[in-house]
């Protein structure tokens, strides 16, 4: 339609037919021909961001580059020299850009950001991330915090400290984690790792798996809790399951979700809240409460939620 | 309302005139006068990129004045009189040449502008207001395309392209009676209820401190602005 509008008014200039001639031709005036963001004469202020680096743009997923596309930096809280182009281009012209953006980065491996899931109270995410996570648990006659920090290296891997602080202990153990990606697809991740505490000496390996089925997201964990000293700390076989929906598809969004936690024969379900806190997302916060199913007697209901920090991203751009 | 090219452009030119058009009544004045400056026109900015469509050098339309010191551009406004009421009107900018035309309009507040191109090269609209707020900045890809975007409080609009640096374009927001003085730095304000008047005039660059004006009926009042 745009095309033909074109030359009805009976241009003498040839205009870009498929995404990589419109590429070439508009997008490639600020993010360059490969996508670097690196070009000679530049127009704009700010630096464009370079997706041929896979570290940096691998982890986002289709929906936010599509809402930058269409509604232009802002949507995404970035620059608003990035117009929107939701007036000029169809759905399915976005969806190519997008794609065609995907193959600047050259290196394979990499999970897809696609698979990047918001973050569960309890669930551990398959998807590698760089990220500061504190996590508050009150009950009405205890309390705790786990300050968390994650770190990805490679392609596919990630590994964590966890300091948990009791109101009554205090701090008694350090958790460490090594987390890898085995499997991942357009929609699917699925992950291993192993957990030591210490000086406990527990040993857990764990399961991760997260899906999207129509708009849902699917988390699920397995973790066996094997202590080498038997006297300092029990088995356990721990399982949680999650499922969540985003209300909308900008990075900020609300996304409403429940867990099911379970720990041998002990059972909790967490309904959750998850608010990404800037546009960009590299903020966001989460509150629940997690309600036992048995057992009551010998635990209570908590408070509980996260406020995590991915320290790699932009919390908000230049305007 | 979807406009043409040409009359997306005569729209936003009589824009000004539609506002005073209507205010008419018998026993009333009118206001004219001219706008001035000693400030020299700054030269033609040398284009380094599209000189295939935007040609090797283009106009700096900050200061457009004539041999005689004529300004135009300059929006000379009848402070607190409110231009009679209706739609708001639409308005037009058309990206032509790697310039935004017109370079100063006036539109009602809630007005929708249409946004186009004669162009065959990427434009982007970015309106932002004085101090930086973003309103909308799209994409204009291709000639021929209309994008419609509202704008909604009163106040100046400031237009840049992101593709093309030295674009520059106001959309002047107000509900009050104003016009865009013309190439010979002149404009009327016809069908004025007599009576006593501030009149202020804004430009992109230079200044002038507002004038008190006395309308008569029948008698048309004088006013000139010099700015610096």
């Amino acid at each position: 339609m745009i095309l033909l509008a074109a030359f009805a008014l009976g241009l003498a200039q040839p205009q870009p037919a498929t995404i990589p001639e419109m590429w070439d031709a508009w997008c490639a005036r600020c993010h360059a021909q490969d996508g670097s963001g690196k070009v000679p004469e530049p127009t704009i202020t700010v630096e464009p961001m370079d997706f041929t680096d896979c570290k940096v743009t691998s982890p986002e997923p289709d929906a936010d580059w599509e809402l930058a596309i269409s509604h232009g930096g802002p949507a995404v809280g970035l620059s608003n020299e990035m117009p929107a182009f939701g007036d000029s281009l169809t759905p399915g012209q976005i969806r190519g850009f997008v794609a065609h953006m995907r193959m600047m980065c050259k290196d394979d491996g990499w999970p897809s950001g696609n698979t990047n899931f918001p973050r569960p109270v309890f669930t551990t995410k398959a998807f590698p991330e760089n990220e500061l996570v504190l996590l508050p648990a009150v009950s009405h006659d205890t309390a705790e915090i786990a300050v968390v920090y994650e770190r990805r290296f490679g392609k596919r891997s990630m590994w964590e400290v966890v300091l948990p602080v009791h109101s009554r202990d205090g701090v008694d153990e350090v958790e460490v984690a090594v987390k890898h990606v085995l499997h991942s697809t357009g929609s699917r991740i699925l992950s291993g790792g192993l957990e030591v505490v210490v000086p406990t000496g527990v040993i857990e390996p764990f399961l991760v798996f997260g899906t999207a089925i129509g708009g849902t997201y699917l988390q699920a964990q397995t973790k066996y809790e094997w202590p080498a000293r038997p006297e300092k700390a029990d088995r356990a076989f721990v399982y949680n399951l999650y499922a969540g929906r985003d209300t909308s598809n900008a990075p900020n969004t609300w996304t409403i979700g429940v867990e099911l936690n379970g720990e041998n024969r002990e059972l909790a379900l967490t309904p959750q809240l998850r608010k990404g806190l800037t546009k960009t997302g590299a903020l966001g916060a989460s509150l629940g409460v997690q309600v036992p199913l048995n057992q009551r007697q010998e635990r209570h209901t908590r408070v509980v939620g996260y406020l995590l920090w991915e320290y790699l991203e932009p919390v908000r751009a230049r305007p | 309302m979807k406009l043409g090219i040409l009359e997306s452009c005569a729209v936003a030119a009589a824009v000004s005139m539609l506002f005073v058009g209507q205010l008419g009544s018998q026993g009333n004045g009118t206001i004219s006068g001219v706008v001035t400056t000693k400030a020299p026109g700054p030269r033609p900015v040398r284009v380094t990129i599209d000189q295939r469509v935007c040609g090797d050098d283009v106009q700096d339309e900050s200061i457009v004045v004539d041999a005689t010191g004529h300004l135009a551009n300059a929006v000379v406004t009848l402070a607190g009189v409110k231009a009679p009421g209706g739609n708001a009107a639409a308005a037009g900018i058309m990206n032509e040449k790697c310039r935004f035309s017109p370079h100063v309009q006036i539109v009602r507040p809630n007005a929708v502008i249409t946004t186009s191109s004669s162009d065959p090269i990427l434009h982007t609209t970015n309106a932002q207001t004085e101090a930086g707020r973003s309103l909308f900045n799209v994409a204009v890809p291709v000639p021929g395309i209309r994008i419609n975007k509202p704008v909604t409080s009163a106040g100046v609009v400031r237009l840049n392209c992101n593709t093309h640096p030295w674009m520059r374009g106001w959309v002047i927001v107000t509900d009050e009676v104003a016009v865009v003085t013309g190439a010979d730095g002149t404009f009327t304000l016809p069908d004025v209820p007599a009576g006593k008047y501030e009149l202020r005039v804004w430009h992109e660059g230079l200044k002038a401190a507002p004038q008190t004006v006395v309308v008569t009926a029948g008698a048309p009042a004088k006013v000139s602005f010099e700015l610096r």
